[in-house]
């Protein structure tokens, strides 16, 4: 069985003024960490190999370590100047591409979001290029066979698929408790190069494909939101003011 | 900090920051009031590999070098000081030695438990009439038949309240020359092994501290490590690895004290404005900073030369010196900053500031620190 996680390295701290990727500022995407956990069980479950793939700048390599000492077996980066500044959609060509090269697989799996941009786009992009099938927000994962049984809830209710390979999906991040990573874990992951880079021209992608070229959207500024704070002083005795306490809380849907 | 290092080395930071974040933050001010050894986090952190940093795989480590012991200390004692005092002493100065100068079978025996936190080790040298002068100790370990019978009394001993095997320095020959004396290991359970009372310390409280005691406890000859006279080479051995734990360990504290003391700088306002915008402040803070910068260097610097084979005993005592002596200036000026609120409990910069000052003292005094660095410099 081959499963592919698709991770980020993400910003750690908001930029004030331009984005500088590095590895002090960067850190594995906390909602990938859920999915890599997933991975690992399912690999522990029914065997197999997992690998890791990324798409940024080098120092992205980061992420790929850190899903290796937690158990993943080889890592992927995809990383070229010519990627620089792209959307989802480009991303998700690029993720695409080289997941086609990482192929056969049976599984691919995505964080729901990522804690920096947060768009949930790329999963349900990269598998649409891909042409398999998808589900998303899947919170519990049962092995059949020949597949999976998996569910997610929407809406109040609960969906459950009966699922072959190959399919992805988007993990839930309260689906599994990720795993403390084990010092020996990391010593095995750094012992042998197991991370390969793979540029443009290894994806067979032209450079109109990716980057700002391949983007249909473009982030023009990014600036801190003002916070309005508004503060009010209930009237009347204590009780009163318990009262319109009560009233207030209920009606913005915060109790009751 | 982190750009100089490899990447091996960032997720081992990465990795042991977020864990103690989550396991050790939450407990941290309490078990140092209760003075409480948390066996819950210890005993997730001996499946880790956090008692066996360095020990092979083979024998149940995790085989890491140096700079990621270095690193691991630092870290839990941003969170922990006293369970970064905790894992330091059991890797280097009780593990160690047994991986160094043990027999096959000795490691076999002592080291799988020992790396796995299964069993915690301790390293017992200081007397009431020893301290910096380690070759006054008095106790005696006489050799009969099959065994050695050990009368000692060992005082300030960390981990000693919780510790299973202990390398216990004694006098073989008590009659022959002070420096020859021998360590032998004595386990917890053997007739006449006796741990005291805990110590009422003013910092580092959520370590057992105890005095170890044994009265003609008889332990195995083969008990003995290395051989006779060996012992203060063994010693001195332990201590080289052992003072950069220290050092690393000061340096974990000052980064704790330095992201306390920013914090607290911009969300508290005198004059109009947050405190961070006063000179005086930004001063206090510039030298933090620096501080712990260099002495985080000076640390991987030993921890380096150490992973290259090459000798390291003067950088780590260097390292050891600088580092706790800046330890101790960073959280007194981390108190000064939070003013009177440092010097409350409500604030975690005063725990810092009482788990520094011991860092000036155990495993070598800042002045011992000084001859020894003066003598290599002098050689």
């Amino acid at each position: 069985m081959h499963i592919i996680v698709c991770i980020k390295s993400v910003i750690v701290k908001a930029p004030e003024a331009g984005m500088v990727r590095s590895h002090d500022s960067t850190e594995l995407n906390p909602f990938d960490r859920p999915v890599l956990e997933t991975a690992l069980r399912i690999k522990e479950a029914r065997g197999g190999i997992v690998t890791a793939l990324s798409m940024g700048p080098e120092s992205s390599i980061s992420a790929i370590s850190e899903a290796r000492a937690m158990g993943v077996d080889r890592g992927v980066l995809t990383c070229d100047p010519a990627l620089a500044g792209s959307d989802t959609l480009a991303t998700s060509t690029a993720l695409a591409a080289a997941l086609k090269k990482l192929a056969p697989f049976d599984l691919v799996l995505f964080g729901t979001r990522t804690s920096d941009s947060d768009t949930g786009q790329v999963g349900p992009q990269a598998a649409l290029l891909l042409g398999i099938p998808l589900v998303t927000q899947v919170h519990s994962i049962e092995h059949r066979d020949s597949g999976l049984y998996v569910e997610r809830t929407a809406d109040g209710f609960i969906e459950k698929f009966e699922l072959s390979f190959p399919v992805a999906l988007t993990i839930h991040p309260a689906s599994a408790q990720p795993r403390d990573i084990d010092l020996a874990g990391i010593g095995s992951a750094f012992e042998e190069e197991n991370t390969k880079i793979w540029n443009l021209s290894d994806l067979e992608l032209s450079p109109d494909q990716v980057g700002d070229a391949g983007s249909p959207t473009k982030v023009l500024s990014i600036s801190r939101a003002k916070r309005h704070k508004k503060c009010e002083f209930l009237k009347g005795d204590a009780l009163e003011q318990a009262d319109e306490l009560i009233k207030q809380l209920t009606e913005s849907g915060m109790i009751g | 900090m982190d750009s100089i290092l490899s990447e091996k080395h960032r997720v081992v930071r990465r990795s042991v920051r977020r864990f103690c974040e989550r396991e050790l933050q939450p407990i941290a001010k309490e078990i140092d009031q209760e003075a409480r050894f948390p066996w819950e986090v210890v005993e997730k952190m001996g499946r880790l590999g956090y008692f066996g940093i360095q020990v092979p795989k083979e024998l149940g480590g995790a085989g890491l070098d140096s700079l990621s012991y270095a690193i691991i200390i630092e870290e839990i004692s941003r969170v922990c000081a006293s369970l970064g005092l905790c894992v330091t002493v059991h890797n280097s100065v009780a593990v160690y030695p047994i991986l160094a100068f043990g027999s096959e079978e000795q490691k076999a025996k002592w080291v799988p438990p020992l790396a796995r936190g299964e069993k915690i080790g301790a390293f017992c040298l200081t007397e009431p009439n020893a301290g910096s002068d380690a070759t006054g100790i008095e106790s005696t370990s006489i050799k009969d038949g099959e065994n050695y019978v050990v009368n000692a009394n060992k005082v300030f001993v960390t981990n000693g309240g919780v510790a299973d095997i202990c390398l216990i320095f004694v006098q073989t020959n008590p009659g022959a020359d002070r420096k020859e004396m021998s360590v032998v290991v004595a386990e917890r359970g053997t007739p006449g092994f006796v741990v005291g009372d805990l110590e009422d310390l003013c910092g580092m409280r959520a370590n057992p501290v105890s005095s170890i005691r044994l009265y003609d406890c008889r332990v195995p000859v083969k008990s003995l490590l290395g051989k006779e006279g060996q012992g203060l080479r063994i010693g001195l051995t332990a201590l080289d690895t052992g003072r950069m734990g220290i050092a690393a360990q000061s340096a974990g504290i000052g980064q704790a004290a330095l992201e306390e003391a920013l914090r607290y700088a911009r969300q508290r306002r005198q004059f109009g404005v947050p405190i961070e915008r006063h000179q005086a402040i930004q001063f206090m803070i510039a030298d933090m900073a620096t501080l712990v910068d260099a002495a985080k260097l000076m640390t991987y610097r030993a921890a380096v030369l150490r992973d290259r084979g090459k000798p390291f005993s003067q950088e780590s005592a260097m390292a050891k010196l600088f580092a706790s002596e800046a330890a101790s200036k960073i959280t007194d000026m981390a108190v000064q900053i939070h003013g009177g609120y440092g010097y409350s409990k409500s604030y975690p910069v005063e725990r810092y500031y009482r788990d520094a000052r011991v860092t000036r003292i155990y495993e070598g005094t800042s002045e011992i620190h000084r001859m020894v660095i003066a003598r290599g410099l002098m050689r």
